[in-house]
């Protein structure tokens, strides 16, 4: 497990920069930003198979937050918002989300070694919320992101039913 | 503006409550840091939000020193 622990401890740190930027919680689209930034791997693989780099996502994520402000005719780019300086200090509280996330990861997983794809799962899993939405915005098919995921945690041993 | 729509789908609806808290927050973030950079003082930015100084000095006062706003004492 301490190698998963080592790169959950950094995906959540970028997650959390990720937060910082649009002044909210952690939530489960920061920790896909992290994913897909951590060029590479094979979770930003998938991701990537698809057409989401970080900034692919970056794009949807600000278009879901524009339509669904648009939904009930407010619109964001009306205002003027003055720049805010951030608390350098602060810690960015984990939201629910990513919290739905880490146990979804862990069901994935089986009783397996967890695996940084098993996190992806466990984010791309949600049918609700701001993610699927905004992968729906990117012309993202979950059921094919989900095949893509999952063949890269096959390919590795330790993956298909049994217990370590 | 267009009429006003109001939305039928519930996961738009819920999405939109989303988005207007996370709105909400940028622009108290922001709005605060103008007053105090204007020269208000605790006790008038809570009074306009409608909270208590507490309340606001709390959430607010780490990032105002670390933004270099010269405050005025509570």
């Amino acid at each position: 497990m301490a190698g998963f622990d080592k790169y959950l401890k950094g995906a959540l740190a970028r997650a959390g920069e990720e937060a910082r930027l649009d002044g909210s919680t952690v939530e489960a689209q920061h920790l896909l930003l992290a994913i897909a930034a951590d060029a590479g791997t094979p979770a930003a693989g998938a991701l990537e198979s698809v057409g989401l780099d970080r900034a692919a996502i970056r794009a949807a994520l600000d278009r879901e937050f524009a339509d669904s402000l648009g939904a009930v005719g407010v619109s964001a780019s009306a205002f003027d918002v003055p720049p805010v300086t951030p608390d350098p200090k602060r810690q960015a509280r984990l939201g629910a989300s990513v919290q739905l996330a880490l146990d979804r990861a862990v069901k994935a997983a089986r009783g397996a070694e967890l695996q940084p794809a098993h996190l992806l799962v466990g984010i791309v899993q949600a049918d609700a919320g701001t993610v699927p939405r905004a992968l729906a915005i990117a012309g993202v098919e979950r059921a094919e992101l989900m095949t893509l995921i999952q063949q890269t945690v096959t390919g590795q041993p330790n993956a298909e039913g049994e217990t370590t | 503006m267009p009429d006003a729509v109001v939305t039928r789908d519930p996961a738009d609806a819920l999405a939109a409550v989303v988005a207007l808290r996370r709105l909400a927050d940028q622009l108290e973030d922001a709005a605060v840091e103008q007053a105090m950079r204007a020269g208000w003082g605790w006790p008038k930015v809570a009074e306009a939000l409608g909270v208590t100084r507490q309340a606001v000095h709390k959430k607010h006062f780490r990032r105002l020193v670390a933004a270099g706003v010269a405050l005025r004492r509570r």
